[in-house]
């Protein structure tokens, strides 16, 4: 009687219109209230019972995290960092996922296995030895240090999101080119890499998040503040007795903002690009 | 002269291979032979065998952070799961402007870890936070609750941070699955008399089961080591060291105490656990077929 009740509910399309928007009140909550805060004065952020819609709408948040906090130098650290991390990745990626997609040898079937244990590894495991060789190399507190760990922790990814959009690409088309007198690295530039190019950046944009989002290495890495990234950045607004949290919403906000609008834009290859191991059979 | 195509391919992977190399393995390799060292930054550097295993094993803190990060990645499964299974569920069953609604669940992805222990923080705040005053609001209680004075719901503000960056991923992951599943066997399904329940248990979710245990162990394999949502949000592993947890150990012991050996036997530890799950994954997804 009860599942014969439940299945009536379940089986309306608005149930589904129900269900979803009440996980998505909380699931978005906490941004919304990130985003509330950074417009509130620091003496309206401390009143209990808390109010919603700030009284006084200001934007002294956001001026004060800029002029008087160090947060543009985080945001061109950050920039920097992501960067030259998607670049490097990109390229290498690139021509690593396309040989081992398109022109298999003896033993690129190990090296894609590599690549799949590789992200089985847990990156807190590796920081150690990470920091040992950079200290040994008098490279800590620089921006290279965190870079490198980065482009550890984005290439793998990279090349086998790569991979996979290019095992879709025609081999035909390929070997078309390749008879008709152009040369592999030729046909790679000229025929594939325009047909690719939105996956691939959508991969890029993948690794420039990843990077972008990225906390421990900047925080184990780098001491000075001029050098600091974004994600550590942020902990210049907690005091020992008081956390400045609508600077600190303001500089959230900042942070967020890049990610997430990528995120949309790049949505529709991302998800395809994600899924497409564990979908196909 | 001309490379043959199986060597043009080897050529092409080859800075991929040098960068496996000097950045995974050899860090890898490394990280072992450092756990085997006297490596205290006081007294000279010395090989001592098993012995910063010994001493870990001996160590109380040690165990508490193993059964910390035990019930902390489960319990961030469980919920990405569950909360991840219905929104999959709902937005499949959606007809418009599920676009609008897929956009918004992903929002959350986009966080980075440690900016989600703060926010949660300033939500879960007794004083000034959203989540206690709904509640008062709602009468459900009747003191704001303070989950970061109490070992056990400061566990659960945790777990909630964590999971809350992990949802849009198994959500979307879940979606993709169902939509490979062809409709007309829902069709012939529900002809026979199949309810939704039965269509959940016997279409859904096998058909769906490469998509789910892929969502269940990245989310266990990564909720494993994560540390950024503790430090944000209960620095140093809160009341009672009630969230310290694998990964804090190791930091520890690196920067508190300065002790590589010990941090890399952790390190050690976490890497097989990790590697354990990972295999079992493997094995479950692509074993029998």
């Amino acid at each position: 009687m009860i599942r014969r009740t439940l299945d009536r509910i379940l089986e309306q399309r608005l149930t589904a219109y129900v269900v979803v928007s009440f996980i998505l009140f909380f699931l978005l909550l906490p941004l919304l209230w990130m985003v509330l805060s950074s417009f509130k004065t620091m003496s309206e952020l401390f009143q209990s019972p808390p109010t919603y819609w700030p009284h006084d709408f200001t934007l002294e948040a956001y001026s004060q995290a800029w002029n008087k906090a160090p947060l543009p130098t985080y945001l061109l650290n950050s920039t920097i960092i992501a960067l030259v991390t998607v670049a490097f990745t990109l390229v290498a990626g690139t021509f690593t996922a396309y040989g081992l997609s398109q022109y298999k040898f003896k033993g690129s079937n190990t090296v894609l296995t590599l690549f799949i244990f590789t992200r089985v590894i847990p990156p807190i495991s590796l920081i150690l030895p990470f920091y040992v060789v950079f200290l040994k190399l008098g490279l800590i507190n620089t921006r290279t240090a965190v870079i490198i760990y980065t482009i550890y922790l984005s290439y793998p990814l990279m090349v086998w999101l790569l991979k996979g959009f290019f095992d879709d690409f025609p081999r035909e088309l390929i070997d078309a080119a390749v008879i008709d007198g152009a040369s592999r690295t030729g046909t790679l530039f000229r025929i594939v890499l325009p047909v690719t190019i939105l996956a691939i950046m959508a991969v890029a944009v993948m690794a420039f998040m990843w990077t972008w989002n990225e906390f421990l290495a900047p925080y184990l890495f780098i001491n000075s503040d001029e050098l600091k990234p974004l994600t550590v950045g942020i902990y210049y607004f907690v005091g020992d007795e008081l956390t400045y949290w609508n600077r600190m919403s303001a500089a959230g906000v900042i942070a967020v903002i890049p990610s997430i609008t990528f995120f949309i834009l790049a949505q529709k290859y991302i998800v395809k690009g994600l899924t497409a191991g564990a979908v196909k059979s | 002269m001309r490379l043959s195509d199986s060597k043009y391919g080897a050529l092409l992977s080859l800075p991929g291979l040098i960068l496996l190399l000097v950045l995974v393995l050899i860090p890898s390799g490394y990280l072992f032979g450092l756990s085997f060292l006297r490596y205290d930054n006081i007294r000279p550097i010395k090989f001592i065998g098993l012995k910063n295993y010994q001493y870990m094993f001996d160590d109380r803190v040690f165990w508490l952070s193993m059964k910390n990060t035990i019930i902390f990645s489960m319990g961030s499964t469980a919920l990405t799961f569950f909360v991840g299974m219905a929104l999959a569920h709902g937005l499949n069953a959606m007809g418009k402007g599920v676009a609008i609604f897929r956009s918004l669940t992903v929002l959350p992805w986009a966080v980075p870890l440690v900016i989600s222990g703060f926010i949660w923080a300033w939500v879960f705040n007794p004083a000034f936070g959203v989540f206690s005053d709904i509640l008062l609001k709602l009468h459900l209680i009747q003191e704001p609750i303070n989950i970061f004075g109490n070992p056990r719901l400061a566990m659960v503000g945790v777990i909630v941070a964590d999971a809350w960056t992990r949802i849009p991923f198994m959500a979307i992951l879940i979606l993709a699955g169902l939509q490979a599943i062809s409709q007309e066997l829902y069709e012939a399904a529900k002809v026979d008399g199949a309810d939704v329940f039965d269509r959940f248990a016997y279409i859904s979710v096998p058909l769906n089961r490469r998509p789910i245990l892929l969502g269940l162990f990245t989310t266990i394999m990564f909720s494993f080591r994560t540390v950024d949502v503790i430090f944000s949000m209960t620095p140093g592993g809160g009341v009672a060291k009630s969230t310290y947890l694998g990964g804090v150990y190791l930091f520890d012991s690196i920067f508190k105490y300065l002790n590589f050996g010990v941090a890399a036997a952790t390190g050690v530890v976490i890497f097989i656990l990790t590697l354990l799950i990972g295999v079992g994954f493997i094995r479950m997804a692509f074993g029998e077929r």
